[in-house]
């Protein structure tokens, strides 16, 4: 009898185990994001949260890498203009979909932003990334180490951080965002594709300068 | 040295050829470096920070023009051994080679094609692209002295 009940409490305790398990592990695939969200014909589900007004007319969606030297540049030369004449107006929001090829530290960047976002910080992190980039990639400027001291220069839980980093939560998020870019045709950091209300798009290749984006913008809106 | 240079450069076929390289050479380099766009509009475009890497194309593309069709005067007219023919053709390629790979469309061919190896290559071709360049901008000068020395001897010669 004493066995039976023995055997009985292991297989109990290995089916709470078992439950619990499965459970956490689900857990660590969730996140609270609109699945149904699209722009033209790309998924922006697993992509960032929307910067500037979600209902404006006009979305950028821009296809990144956090080591890539020409995204540096868009972001340090064409952005600020971007942001300030219709990100900051109201016509127009942007979207930023990673597209992690370029070397083993790319994807672990990403997913710090989505562990970011889990604290309602990805664009401050976003943007840490990019202003702190280094000219080398896989230098390890953008190591877990790094990725966690940015994410200390901004004041986040870092208990929180590091274990979303370290338990890689957002690996399939960023595979999914860079499967996105090959299926829409990006062939090279950053792609830009600009989609208006009707869903025209136009696609953009390379960092080129806001005088382009200002054209296409204009006629957009 | 200018009795040399009006040797080659006279020639209309060289220097036709010289042009060709210099143009063709720029351009492509520009486009790969993103210095150039086409699509959606034509644009030239060269970000701040980027100015050393832009001098350097220009160089490189400016030496090659005028290296390549050097030698190629020295293999035709003075039958002469292909040995530094080798030295340009090689300081053009290696200069070339160091601005294709970066986060552009060659580079997501590379990596996509080679996996980590490509991506490895790429990295590195990325990191020391000013470097690179320097060096196939040095081994092109060696080649273009070594070339105009032999020339001088030979045509003294020869003439």
């Amino acid at each position: 009898m004493n066995k039976k009940a023995v055997i009985f409490g292991i297989l109990v305790i290995s089916l709470i185990v078992v439950i619990a398990t499965s459970m956490s592990s689900s857990t660590d695939e969730t996140f609270d994001v609109d699945m149904t969200r699209t722009h033209g014909s790309i998924s922006t589900a697993l992509g960032s949260p929307i910067l500037g007004d979600p209902d404006a007319p006009v979305t950028i969606v821009e296809f990144g890498d956090y080591q890539c030297h020409q995204c540096h540049n868009w972001f340090v030369d064409t952005k600020p203009m971007i942001m300030r004449d219709y990100i900051e107006t109201g016509k127009v929001n942007l979207v930023f979909v990673d597209f992690a090829f370029l070397g083993r530290d790319s994807p672990k960047a990403a997913q710090a932003t989505y562990c970011a976002d889990d604290q309602n910080m990805y664009w401050e992190y976003h943007n840490s990334l990019y202003t702190s980039q280094e000219s080398k990639i896989d230098n390890g400027w953008a190591s877990s180490e790094r990725l966690k001291a940015f994410a200390f220069n901004l004041n986040l839980d870092m208990d929180l951080f590091n274990e979303c980093l370290d338990s890689e939560k957002y690996s399939k998020r960023v595979q999914y965002n860079s499967q996105q870019a090959r299926d829409n045709g990006v062939r090279g950091t950053p792609g830009f594709f600009i989609v208006d209300s009707d869903y025209n798009q136009t696609q953009i290749g390379g960092a080129q300068p806001f005088s382009v984006f200002q054209k296409i913008l204009d006629s957009m809106i | 040295m200018i009795e040399i240079f009006k040797a080659v450069f006279y020639n209309f076929k060289f220097l036709v050829l010289s042009l060709v390289i210099f143009s063709s050479m720029l351009t492509i380099l520009l486009l790969i470096s993103e210095f150039i766009f086409l699509e959606p509009y034509f644009v030239t475009h060269i970000p701040s920070g980027s100015e050393m890497g832009f001098i350097l194309i220009v160089v490189l593309a400016g030496l090659s023009a005028l290296v390549i069709p050097m030698n190629l005067f020295r293999i035709i007219n003075l039958k002469n051994s292909k040995h530094k023919m080798s030295g340009s053709i090689f300081g053009t390629i290696v200069g070339s080679a160091a601005g294709a790979c970066s986060c552009g469309p060659i580079g997501f061919a590379v990596i996509s094609t080679f996996g980590s190896v490509g991506a490895t290559a790429t990295a590195f071709l990325t990191n020391y692209e000013i470097p690179i360049r320097m060096i196939a901008i040095g081994i092109l000068v060696i080649t273009y002295f070594t070339t105009i020395k032999s020339l001088k001897s030979e045509c003294q010669v020869t003439f």
